[in-house]
């Protein structure tokens, strides 16, 4: 009898365990339908292309945003991308001072020599001060002296980051005792992505939910960090390629010899050429345009050897769509001639973004929702 | 009156049985049919004495107008004549209105406001002169851009092609960022889409200040080819071909042509193509010959003399002289390898065919001298037997 109720009870359990099991694995059975259904977008390009600028506007657009803590969690950051960018044009100022031509313009005022110096040691910690105001205003001070000012305009020639001119500009209130950065902050500030960091959205249309999931990764641009991209590779929908359109003139951070230009083909080239992107869909995000604008009009498209055969046609507002189009037409005939034969029917779209507007990446990502979505009814052959 | 009405619902008995056409002078023969008097008189001239339908011997041949029928007719037709103008007027009235909201709206009413527009453009002349008259095309125009959703793009190419464009307004469309968007439209479009997109840039080839680069797009060219290609779709290889054929009149483009292997594809379409659409394709490649790379590609595809050698005197004689023109660009490159080729794939008595047909006198000139050439290798007794002449000296 004991023997038996004991069984009985241990049948109990047994089954107890078993339904448990069993729940187990319907839930992995669901998940993985699930997962089936979400979009799985890589962000790829090069070192400072907008990647993860990209990668916030969608957290801003689709996901609640960032909250207070996380904002301020961009501090740290905010203040370090201050003390290397003064770090970087007072360096810079100090070489160009001894080059040969035109070497007056950048030496650096008497009074102000004191003040370079010290950030110069303070940019080449590894921890940095707390930016307070004092400090701001000695940075402003920095800042304003003409020969830093002759410096920045040779900043393609450093590796000065593209905030810097934010940054500079608002140093006061960057510095405030209970400064909280703002989305603009956030989007400008500026730290290399090592590893991998993925969200998962839904485009919020105009009848709230369009029924998309995406799942959006984020990875490491620079050369050094592309083996941890490859087990990422399997199963994308479409990869995202961004192309920092201004950086013509620059060299790479890893490697002052290469320009960023070069870099960035050689890499849409690799990537257009992995075999498990066959059937992936591939949109080429043009960016920075709000730069290139500036750039084109005073720096030729030549002095980049892939440009060489430019010529310009006109001035202003023309010039630049003319110098646009034949970036563009550059990325289309690299496409095509990277692409194998049998992946022509691959979706190939190219769009001119400037990661910063929040606006035109929505804009952006809305026009890249409705080709991802046409692709999957035309493949479900409902087109 | 009836001509200007496009109906498909006449009603029976105001058809004549004769013509299949609405009567406009009905009369009633002694058997109780109605004809159209010309046409029943025209029976009777050439000596029929018989009612056509019930072939009933007629016992009087007098011909009664049937003014009851007639009145009717016309009552009817009239009808219809008042109410398409009324709704033609409503037509334009709408088109207007449209317009205006087209102004105002953003997203999904944007997209309804073009769809109805398109509607309405399609159905009436009258509706597209409003819309040309009152701006529309500059403001359909601005739509076109590089944030140009498919949905908006689509439905503005739709209306577009309706419409007749003024010189200004196809410039402005020639912009690279509206042209572009045209070209994603073509890329990502349903097939009906697709030929919208080819005839609007067809339209826009036709402006005296046309600009080369505007068609000198890798994206486009390979969207054309891909609408050329699609077994799925045939009707839109016409379309397709056509724009093909115009951008390759182009000499600074057909490089890039080639460059995309439309050579290859070409050639493999060829069997599956109507003659019509054949024709076309076989201009193509005779133009694609004339550029250096494109030699090359026809050398290098094996199935160029093959196919060429097939079609020489099978379709028309413009298919035979394009054909024959190819097979000569191919055989002058390598004159050896490709003779070799040719006249293993019984290029010999395809020529003779062609020099003994009744084609034009330049087209015999050229197949004797292409003969000449492929013989140049053999010796005579070898190319006889080559040329399996035997049936034909027969």
């Amino acid at each position: 009898m004991g023997s038996l109720c004991s069984r009985q009870r241990h049948n109990q359990a047994g089954s107890e365990e078993n339904e448990q099991t069993a729940e187990i694995e319907r839930r992995i059975e669901q998940e993985t339908k699930a997962e089936k259904h979400i979009q799985k977008l890589l962000l790829l390009g090069a070192g400072d292309s907008g990647k993860s600028t990209i990668f916030k506007q969608i957290k801003l657009l689709f996901q609640s945003g960032f909250d207070e803590a996380e904002l301020k969690g961009y501090i740290p950051v905010i203040h370090a991308n201050i003390y290397q960018t003064i770090k970087i044009l007072y360096d810079g100022s100090k070489e160009l001072s001894q080059s040969l031509e035109d070497s007056s313009k950048f030496v650096i005022s008497d009074e102000n020599k004191e003040i370079g110096d010290k950030f110069s040691e303070i940019g080449g910690r590894l921890n940095y001060p707390r930016l307070t105001k004092e400090l701001a205003h000695e940075i402003e001070t920095l800042w304003r002296d003409s020969a830093i000012q002759e410096t920045y305009v040779r900043g393609n020639e450093l590796q000065l980051p593209d905030c810097a001119h934010y940054f500079m500009e608002n140093l006061q209130r960057l510095s405030d005792a209970d400064y909280v950065p703002t989305k603009e902050d956030v989007l400008y500030a500026r730290v290399r992505t090592t590893g991998v960091v993925e969200i998962q959205f839904s485009p919020v249309g105009e009848n709230k939910k369009s029924g998309e999931v995406y799942r959006l990764f984020d990875v490491g641009g620079q050369k050094n960090e592309r083996r941890k991209w490859i087990h990422l590779f399997e199963g994308v929908s479409a990869v995202i390629f961004c192309a920092a359109i201004s950086e013509y003139d620059q060299t790479l951070f890893e490697d002052d010899n290469t320009n960023r230009m070069m870099e960035t083909k050689e890499l849409f080239e690799w990537v257009l050429k992995q075999p498990c992107f066959e059937k992936t869909s591939f949109l080429l995000f043009l960016n920075k345009f709000d730069l290139f604008e500036k750039k084109v009009l005073k720096v030729p498209l030549n002095v980049c050897g892939w440009y060489k055969d430019y010529q310009p046609v006109s001035t202003g507002k023309q010039e630049i769509e003319h110098a646009y189009e034949f970036v563009k037409k550059k990325f289309e005939e690299l496409y095509f001639q990277s692409a194998a034969p049998d992946r022509v029917d691959r979706v190939f779209k190219i769009y001119r973004t400037t990661a910063l507007d929040q606006k035109l990446v929505k804009k952006t990502f809305k026009l890249v929702d409705e080709t991802l979505r046409r692709r999957n009814l035309f493949e479900a052959g409902l087109l | 009156m009836i001509e200007e009405l496009n109906l498909g619902e006449v009603p029976s008995v105001f058809i004549c049985p004769i013509s299949l056409e609405p009567m406009q002078d009905p009369v009633t023969l002694c058997t109780g049919q109605t004809y159209e008097r010309s046409n029943i008189m025209k029976w009777f001239s050439l000596g029929h004495y018989t009612c056509p339908t019930t072939m009933q011997e007629l016992w009087d041949d007098t011909v009664t107008p049937n003014t009851t029928l007639h009145h009717l007719t016309y009552t009817w037709f009239s009808q219809k004549y008042v109410q398409m103008k009324k709704r033609s007027e409503d037509a334009q009235g709408r088109a207007s209105e449209l317009l205006g909201n087209l102004k105002k709206v953003k997203g999904q009413a944007r997209i309804q406001t073009l769809k109805e527009l398109q509607r309405v453009v399609a159905n009436h002349s009258t509706a597209r002169k409003t819309v040309v008259d009152e701006g529309g095309v500059a403001l359909l125009s601005s739509l076109l851009g590089p944030f140009t959703s498919y949905s908006v793009g689509s439905e503005v190419v739709a209306i577009l092609v309706n419409l007749s464009l003024s010189s200004e307004s196809k410039m402005s469309l020639m912009q690279p960022a509206k042209v572009s968007s045209v070209v994603d439209v073509l890329n990502e479009g349903s097939i009906e889409t697709k030929i919208n997109c080819v005839r609007l840039i067809e339209t826009l080839m036709e402006e005296k200040d046309f600009r080369t680069e505007v068609v000198s797009s890798h994206s486009l060219l390979v969207a054309l080819m891909r609408l050329v290609r699609d077994k799925r779709h045939p009707n839109g290889h016409l379309p397709g071909l056509g724009l093909l054929r115009s951008i390759s009149a182009l000499k600074e483009v057909r490089g890039l042509i080639v460059s995309i292997g439309a050579i290859p594809q070409l050639l493999g379409l060829i069997p599956v193509l109507n003659p019509e659409c054949v024709e076309i394709a076989l201009f193509v490649l005779d133009v694609l010959s004339t550029v250096p790379e494109g030699k090359q590609a026809l050398k290098d595809c094996s199935n160029t003399i093959p196919t060429m050698v097939k079609l020489l005197m099978r379709i028309t004689e413009c298919c035979t002289d394009y054909a024959l023109s190819i097979l000569w660009s191919v055989c002058k490159l390598s004159p050896e390898e490709c003779s070799l080729t040719a006249v293993d794939a019984g290029l010999a008595a395809k020529l003779l065919l062609v020099i003994q047909s009744g084609c034009s006198p330049v087209l015999k000139q050229r197949a004797a001298e292409l003969l000449k050439l492929c013989s140049l290798n053999y010796s005579d007794t070898i190319f006889m037997s080559k040329c399996k002449l035997t049936r034909t000296i027969q």
